[in-house]
């Protein structure tokens, strides 16, 4: 009996190198996001002195 | 000293062009994120031509105000606003806008009302060669900065981050994902280029704004140009 045929997605692949580069600037970006946004909590609360 | 003059001015020209680039790109295609782009732009140029005039003809009372109205307190949240439009659903955008409108509006009353002292600017920390919002003596004014900041930071940052991590998650147009990471990274640097000019770190407030200038426009340029075939590769999987 034939076996039924099994269809696949292609998976789709950057090149390499932004296989590597792209997950790694993403989190850089996204602990960045949160150190000025707790700079900017800080200086709105007086924490951190002046303003711009 | 003459680096202050020269970097801002650099930074202007470069953000006027990006904004001709958007707002003709506006024209052509009617986004509103285009228009508000454009905009944030115009205020990053009025923004660095301050700062260049201060650096090469001193002190002027109307230009240290257009400079903080433009350059502190807009600049960041109109850009952001521009990301609203592209993400977010248009009821939402239009009422952020609404309130970034009248948000503005005061902002612009009390700038251009408050008292200023520029030998303020000269203090432990700062060295009198940038500008600085210390200048200004009324209170309440420079507690408006944060909260337009964190906006702008939060949806141009964040806003451009989402997109890209969407792409990336699709595994398409690789071409937008650099932009997008690329905007991400040049909206951040002003942000640290402010906060270690508060640290008393000289020169690093215009060295950041240009390059940020200068990545955000080679990221935008990124994003709407295709990579051809390298934009994704497909293998089938076993």
């Amino acid at each position: 009996m034939k076996e039924p045929e099994v269809r696949t997605t292609p998976d789709r692949r950057y090149p390499p190198f932004w296989e590597k580069f792209i997950p790694i600037a993403l989190g850089t970006i996204a602990v960045i996001i949160v150190i000025l946004l707790l700079i900017a909590i800080a200086v709105a609360t007086g924490i951190f002195p002046g303003f711009e | 000293m003459i680096l202050n003059t020269i970097l801002p001015f650099v930074s202007s020209v470069i953000s006027f062009v990006f904004a001709f680039i958007l707002l003709k790109r506006y024209l052509a295609r009617r986004g509103l994120h285009l228009l508000l782009w454009g905009i944030g732009m115009v205020f990053y140029g009025i923004g660095g031509f301050c700062e260049g005039y201060f650096g090469a003809f001193g002190w002027n009372a109307t230009i240290f105000r257009l400079w903080y109205l433009f350059g502190a307190i807009l600049v960041a949240a109109w850009l952001g606003q521009g990301t609203v439009y592209l993400l977010a659903k248009r009821k939402w955008a239009n009422v952020f806008m609404v309130v970034l409108a009248l948000g503005s509006l005061y902002g612009l009353f009390r700038v251009f009302g408050a008292q200023l002292d520029p030998e303020l600017m000269t203090t432990s920390l700062h060295t009198g060669s940038e500008m600085s919002g210390h200048a200004i003596v009324t209170s309440g004014v420079r507690s408006l900065t944060p909260f337009f900041n964190l906006y702008g930071t939060v949806t141009l940052v964040g806003g451009a981050a989402y997109s890209a991590w969407i792409f990336w998650k699709k595994r398409v147009l690789l071409h937008r994902t650099i932009g997008n990471i690329l905007i991400a990274a040049g909206a951040i640097l002003p942000a640290f280029g402010g906060t270690f000019s508060r640290m008393g770190l000289s020169g690093a407030l215009y060295i950041s704004e240009l390059l940020g200038a200068i990545i955000m426009f080679i990221g935008f340029i990124r994003s709407i140009t295709p990579m051809g075939d390298i934009d994704s590769q497909d293998s089938v999987i076993k």
